[in-house]
């Protein structure tokens, strides 16, 4: 497997829609090629990263009219 | 004078409120980048379902057509407003580009090292600004907020392969530019 077929794959291998053989040889390019691996590294990093971002709060204001719209509708 | 809807639907809507309020904002947030945009996005949408919910169908879940309809309004106000471009159409990146982005050097120091602290998270926020708005909802409703691959395609109604282009290419771009924050060496894009 070349660097270039990893880029396209590796969403698709992160995703779980590789067959066994495809994943297989992913894992095998991942564990001899440091760039790829280092890119795997910096990828599984900035998912972490993103899921321990808080998210933001809906502002108490926009709440409180979307209520009073809701309420009014009645 | 409001037109009265049935209380059932009202209460659906209250509901969700509770349940998906701040999501709902938070990818208003991400795709305008404005506060006051984001929550006129989400008051609209709020206002549109109240008036669309007696023909809502239950194909998906009321809390995904509620973020379809919030991202539509978010689209809608950053059009109408000028302020963002390109808007969500618009690719001009290409396999060559993700090819270039994802063969960049790695991150100098090792990410763990790196990712916990509010810099770290103001050179993210950054960074998603630099994408398009699309690959803000995309990203956002992927990593951020959980939501599978064929959810967010249902919410920004895209096939799930669309989705999974996206999501790869915001992916890489943020890799890059965050490389920067890092000090790795890159250029960002």
């Amino acid at each position: 497997m070349k660097c270039t077929d990893l880029y396209r794959r590796l969403s698709d291998h992160g995703e779980g829609l590789l067959d066994a053989g495809d994943c297989a040889a992913i894992e095998h390019h991942l564990r001899e090629c440091a760039p790829c691996g280092e890119l795997r590294r910096d990828l599984e990093a900035l998912a972490r990263l993103c899921r321990e971002s808080p998210r933001p709060r809906l502002p108490d204001d926009v709440r409180r009219r979307i209520e009073t719209l809701l309420r009014k509708s009645a | 004078m409001a037109e009265p809807f049935a209380a059932a639907d009202r209460e659906a809507l209250s509901q969700a409120l509770v349940e998906h309020g701040d999501r709902l904002y938070a990818l208003a947030l991400r795709v305008t980048r404005d506060p006051d945009l984001a929550g006129d996005a989400v008051q609209e949408a709020f206002a549109t379902a109240l008036q669309r919910i007696g023909a809502f169908r239950g194909e998906s879940s009321l809390g995904t057509w509620l973020h379809r309809i919030v991202y539509n309004k978010a689209i809608d106000l950053l059009r109408h407003r000028g302020r963002q471009a390109p808007l969500p159409d618009e690719e001009t990146a290409g396999g060559a580009e993700d090819e270039r982005l994802a063969s960049l050097p790695a991150w100098a120091r090792p990410p763990d090292q790196l990712l916990y602290g509010a810099e770290t998270r103001r050179a993210l926020d950054e960074a998603l600004g630099r994408l398009t708005p699309q690959q803000r909802a995309v990203f956002t409703l992927r990593e951020m907020e959980g939501l599978t691959t064929d959810e967010v395609a249902s919410v920004l109604e895209l096939e799930p392969g669309a989705v999974r282009v996206h999501l790869h290419r915001a992916r890489l771009r943020l890799r890059s530019l965050l490389g920067e924050h890092f000090k790795g060496g890159m250029v960002a894009s």
